[in-house]
């Protein structure tokens, strides 16, 4: 087979996980006003806060701007267009346990290869999965709240635990803080809550799976994570995407925060449908993702696996305000077909010896467009801030493209800064000698991208590593033709 | 010549030396073995003035003067020399010019006359001599891109142009063959003259088999826990360091 | 189009309207009306603009620079042993504020096919050699300052080689600046032009007579044929009061061969853009550069190499040293455009920070659009090692000699690279002399 060859059937993978359950939906017809927004809150049942909140964080919204900076590009998003809240049939009924959910609902789980119940068993997962924006399963509880740990859905915990929601939602990420964000914080549907107490280590890997599934529904999840001092947690989200022809928007907010010596690893494997290969009927993912070390000694470790949606937008950033607070990013991004990926990432040192480390892998296909962009900011108090930034991009195919913007601020002197950014393809030397130990090109191909990949792989969750690589490899199959 | 007493210091807030007697007179060569993470390197660091040794207590003088309240470079001029465990390179810092600026910095300091740009060339050419070393070397930038036994050999080069009076060779041998090991023992027993001591902090004996000690001192946990004659060190090769703490802690 | 300018500008194009008849043909006042338009067009760059994100042009503006006028202080050769190099030979164009002075110039024997010289007396003896030149490596759609030069065009300096002539003796381009009443800006232009084959050293040299407050804006347009080889060293030592802009435009056939060494040492603010244009293949571009950024100066370089065609190089080294209230700013852009395979770039920037209130700003950039390429890039920023700085010491080297020692060791990987031995020593002694007074805090 001839590298080109390989090159158009990697290209020409099709969407694996492309299908459309059949549910029906309760939604909103689109549009948003303010009755929209006092809609959705009266229809969830908020308290009087929340309902100003989101009143007050819309009519913010409607001064802001859309951004025009990132190098994607597509047609005008007309944002009255869109239905703001969808739920399943009955959410005055909602499931107590997994044999109350709608068999439909599973099924679809099982194609896309999560089995709640097998994940249940095998993992010791806790899943509170997002099926359309309300959530519809949630397990694990009883054991996470000996713990003492919170995990609910953010609906949930704006009844439960109105307190903590006050004092934190938004704290992170406030709803000035960007178009995106401040749309997200009027209408967001549903996401998670998780809260860990002092001291306390929680005992399993919570994990949310998110699915787009009514139409024309935009998906504005809301995620805030609070580790109190001293605990930790590692939270796993996921993602895959029925196959669609309209383009859908999804606005996710998460914000993390760390108190003194806490830690927070957050990781994403995202595969949103991509669109068809003209680019039509892919996801928009534009998300804010934010962490703030708060505490001296905290840390909050972002890892993402980007392979799906056509449009990327997203930099999950830290914060890193406490002493000796530490900041990480791993990423690896995967643009194929007509895919435009723009994302990266912001370390902000604010305290004295505060670290962060950067490894971001690029990968672009066809006629993939990628883009690292990431800030480094070493602020005058910064004494003794440390960063380590490695970008590296890998070219398959002469119609892709790859930028590294990065922004490097350093206003201490004592500051260690290192930046390394490479391009490259995958040379015919590797190939040839892959080949000629008697691999395919296809599985040379997978197996030297995989090997790029490595050191981010290596920070998934054991579960979500093999996820992981197993997207990779959807996404590079059809080499073998 | 020197004179240690009582010396205890920290490194990152934990205890590494905790009251170390020791002493050397003029032309003696003292070595101190021990197992790592004994605080041979920190007493070697301590000694030339490097940040990060916080001194807790007791004293240390050279000839009679305080050596811990100086400077590096003080303490240098005053005749003290480290010979690094791990030399440092210095990228684009050329090692003639730099050679050339610490001798005249010793010379100044004890107000000797600074040599000219001949004289200084007819003495560097006259010490690579005695270790071996090409002229090349002096082109070069200091220790950037040497070989392991080529950076050693620099380092008791530089000892044969600033002629101390009191050198501390740093486990020297660590990462040498045993032919690049012969030509930095050679170089260093060229040195040895009745002023000039040493102190050869080693962890293995084959090092003694060249340079021959007069005193040999067993550091274990920051303190001298033994003394004696150059069969120490054979013995402590023979039975291990273990021995030594086994009897250390039965002491 | 008449009128005030609406970017704050005005005063440096006022003589512009009323130019001499007689300076330069036709289609050069068009072009300077042109300009004029795009200078109208735009308004006054912020922290908005991404490229002048990091720099303001707030000091530069409330100086309220107006145009050198013609008269031109008498300088006599002997006011310029202070600032000649001791044992640079060179073929010596000499333009003070940004005039060329055939009285200190001093061309001495120059090969046939090689013309040097001031641009005016060109524009006036031989127009149309000019014609198809001066104003189009640049490009139409000019930027801000390289429109404000180029409609104030009158003078500089022209450098044009005939095919396959080499020039053995450097061309030293000298920009001395000279204090007047009131604050002023020069915007010398210069075209360099070197024919298939020919080869050249350009030495560009940018000094002052005393401390005082001006402003340059120069641009140079460099065209450099088949084959072609220029060395370019740079070396911008302007007052310590001056405000200084370059922008360097440089467009190379295939296989033409280009070294810029760009040393920064002078003026307080000052901003160098360097556009590279490839238009042939296996053509090499290699720009080096130090910076110094002393107290309350501030040093900014753009660079945008597009590499359009394949197989050609680049290298971008910039290496810089701050103290004091030092500012430096590196915004680098390396794009590789769709089928411009072989490409190979490779930038750098590497930073050295002396003291607590510096700040550097880097922006090192890929764009690539085609997939078997080599592109790097790699940034630093950091202090002087302390383990470097211990083994200085504990020779007997003083901390100050050492931290001295290890600048210079920093700086000389880029020094190396000028073309002369004079030079080196002379830079490397400018900058020894900067570091010996450069406050640490």
């Amino acid at each position: 087979m001839t590298s080109a060859q390989a090159v158009d059937d990697i290209v020409g993978s099709e969407y694996e996980h492309g299908f459309t359950t059949d549910i029906a939906s309760e939604t909103f017809p689109p549009g948003l006003d303010e009755g929209v927004v006092r809609a959705i809150s009266a229809r969830k049942g908020e308290p009087e806060f929340m309902t100003e909140w989101r009143l007050k964080a819309y009519r913010h919204w409607l001064t802001m701007r859309e951004p025009a900076w990132a190098a994607v590009y597509y047609p005008k998003i007309d944002f009255q267009s869109i239905s703001y809240f969808s739920a399943p049939k009955r959410p005055e009924d909602m499931p107590k346990s997994l044999d109350e959910i709608d068999p439909i609902l599973l099924d679809t789980y099982n194609k896309l290869g999560i089995p709640l119940e097998e994940q249940k068993a095998l993992a010791g997962i806790a899943v509170d999965a997002v099926f359309d924006s309300v959530s519809v399963a949630t397990t694990f509880r009883k054991s996470l709240a000996e713990a003492g740990v919170i995990f609910c859905s953010i609906s949930e915990a704006v009844h439960d635990y109105p307190e903590l929601i006050q004092q934190h939602l938004g704290s992170v990420v406030p709803h000035t803080d960007n178009y995106y964000a401040g749309l997200n914080a009027a209408v967001y549907s549903d996401g998670t809550f998780v809260y860990v107490p002092k001291g306390v280590r929680c005992p399993m890997e919570l994990s949310t799976y998110f699915r787009i599934n009514a139409r024309n529904t935009g998906q504005f999840e809301r995620t805030l994570i609070v580790a109190e001092a001293g605990s930790y947690v590692s939270y796993l989200e996921g993602c895959t995407a029925p196959q669609r022809d309209e383009n859908q928007l999804h606005a996710a907010v998460v914000e993390l925060i760390a108190m003194e010596d806490a830690e927070i690893k957050y990781s994403t494997v995202q595969n949103w449908y991509p669109g068809d290969a003209q680019g039509k009927g892919g996801i928009y993912n534009f998300v804010t993702k934010r962490g703030d070390c708060r505490g001296a000694r905290s840390k909050i470790s972002w890892t993402q696996v980007e392979t799906g949606s056509a449009i990327t937008w997203k930099y999950p950033s830290c914060l890193l305000r406490g002493d000796g607070s530490v900041g990480e990013f791993y990423s690896v991004a995967v643009t194929k077909g007509r895919q435009q990926a723009d994302t990266g990432t912001k370390m902000i040192h604010i305290g004295k010896n505060t670290s962060s480390t950067i490894v971001s892998k690029g990968i672009s296909a066809g006629e993939g467009t990628q883009t690292y962009r990431g800030l480094v900011r070493i602020g005058p108090r910064a004494e003794g801030a440390r960063n380590h930034t490695q970008c590296d991009s890998l070219l398959i195919g002469d119609r892709c493209s790859a930028n590294t913007f990065p922004y490097i601020e350093v206003k201490h002197p004592s500051a260690n800064m290192e930046h390394e950014a490479t391009t490259s393809k995958i040379s015919d030397d590797q190939l040839f000698y892959c080949r000629s130990r008697g691999l395919t090109e296809e599985d040379a191909v997978s197996m030297i991208v995989n090997g790029f990949c490595k050191e981010v792989f290596n920070e998934l969750p054991m579960e979500f590593a093999v996820e992981a690589q197993k997207l990779l490899s959807i996404s590079l199959e059809g080499a073998v033709g | 010549m020197l004179a240690v007493k009582g010396l205890r210091a920290n490194v990152g807030g934990k205890e590494i030396l905790r009251g170390l007697d020791f002493s050397v007179g003029p032309g003696e060569v003292h070595a101190i073995m021990g197992p790592n993470g004994s605080g041979k390197s920190t007493f070697a660091h301590v000694l030339s003035g490097r940040e990060g040794y916080e001194v807790t207590a007791g004293s240390a003088t050279f000839e009679g003067q305080d050596l811990l309240t100086l400077e590096p470079e003080e303490r240098a001029q005053l005749g003290l020399f480290l010979a690094f465990q791990y030399p440092v390179e210095l990228p684009g810092v050329n090692n003639t010019y730099f050679l050339k600026a610490a001798l005249n910095s010793i010379l100044k300091a004890r107000g000797e006359p600074e040599l000219d740009a001949v004289s200084f060339l007819r003495l560097i050419k006259e010490k690579l001599k005695i270790l071996h070393l090409d002229d090349s070397l002096l082109k070069r930038a200091v220790n950037a891109g040497f070989s392991g036994g080529e950076k050693k050999r620099n380092e008791i080069f530089q000892m044969a142009l600033l002629e101390p009076k009191l050198a501390i060779l740093d486990e020297t041998d660590s990462g040498l063959d045993i032919d690049a090991l012969r030509v930095v023992a050679d170089g260093v027993n060229a040195l040895r003259s009745p002023e000039r001591s040493m102190i050869v902090v080693t962890h293995y004996q084959r090092l003694l088999d060249y340079i021959q000690p007069d005193v040999v001192h067993v550091l274990s946990k920051g303190r001298i826990i033994r003394s004696g004659g150059k069969e120490l060190a054979l013995e402590l090769e023979e039975k291990g360091y273990g021995w030594i703490d086994a009897e250390g802690q039965a002491a | 189009m008449n009128g005030v300018l609406p970017n704050g500008f005005e005063s440096w194009l006022s003589a512009a309207p009323e130019r001499p008849a007689g300076v330069g043909p036709d289609w050069l006042d068009d072009q300077r009306r042109v300009a004029q338009e795009q200078v109208r067009a735009q308004s006054v760059p912020t922290s908005k603009t991404e490229d002048w994100r990091y720099t303001s042009l707030k000091g530069l503006l409330e100086q309220g620079f107006a145009q050198v006028d013609e008269s031109i202080t008498a300088l006599q050769p002997d006011d310029l042993e202070e600032i000649l190099i001791p044992g640079l030979d060179s073929h010596r164009v000499v333009l003070v504020n940004g005039r060329y002075a055939p009285e200190l110039s001093v061309l001495g024997d120059l090969p046939k096919g090689v013309r040097l010289g001031g641009l005016r007396a060109l524009l006036d003896a031989d127009p149309d050699a000019l014609r198809e030149r001066l104003n189009r490596i640049a490009g139409d759609r000019q930027p801000l300052f390289l429109a404000l030069n180029t409609a104030g065009l009158d003078d500089g300096f022209v450098a044009l080689f005939d095919r396959a002539v080499m020039l053995e003796r450097p061309i030293e381009l000298i920009h001395l600046s000279v204090g007047m009443d009131e604050p002023r800006v020069a915007q010398p232009r210069h075209l360099i032009v070197l024919g298939d084959g020919a080869q050249a050293t350009l030495i560009e040299r940018y000094v002052s007579l005393g401390e005082s407050l001006y402003c340059t804006n120069s641009v140079l347009e460099i065209s450099l044929g088949r084959d072609a080889v220029l060395q370019h060293d740079r070396i911008q030592m302007e007052s310590a009061n001056a405000f200084h802009l370059t922008g360097l435009y440089l467009s190379q056939d295939a296989n033409s061969r280009y070294r810029g060494v760009n040393i920064g040492l002078g003026a307080r603010w000052a901003r160098t853009e360097l556009v590279t244009r490839f238009r042939g293949e296996q053509a090499e571009c290699d720009l080096q550069g130090l910076y110094l950024a002393g107290d309350r100066q501030l040093m900014d370089y753009h660079l945008d190499v597009a590499h359009s065609v394949p197989r050609c190089t680049s290298r971008e080294n910039f290496k810089g040293i701050l103290y004091g209230k030092g500012r430096a700013v590196f915004d680098g852009l390396v794009s590789v455009a769709r089928d411009a395979q072989k490409s190979d770039a490779a930038m750098s920037n590497r930073n050295l920070m002396l003291s607590e209130s510096a700040e550097v700003d880097t922006k090192p950039q890929l764009e690539i659009n085609a997939d078997d390429v080599k592109c790097s890039h790699g940034t630093t920023v950091g202090r002087i090692e302390p383990e470097m700085l211990f083994y200085l010491r504990s020779r007997g080297i003083s901390a100050p000699l050492a931290r001295r020692m290890l600048c210079l060791g920093f700086a000389g990987e880029i020094i190396q690279t000028l073309s002369a031995e004079a030079l080196r020593e002379h830079v490397s002694e400018q900058v020894g002399q900067r570091l010996e007074s450069a406050p640490l805090n």
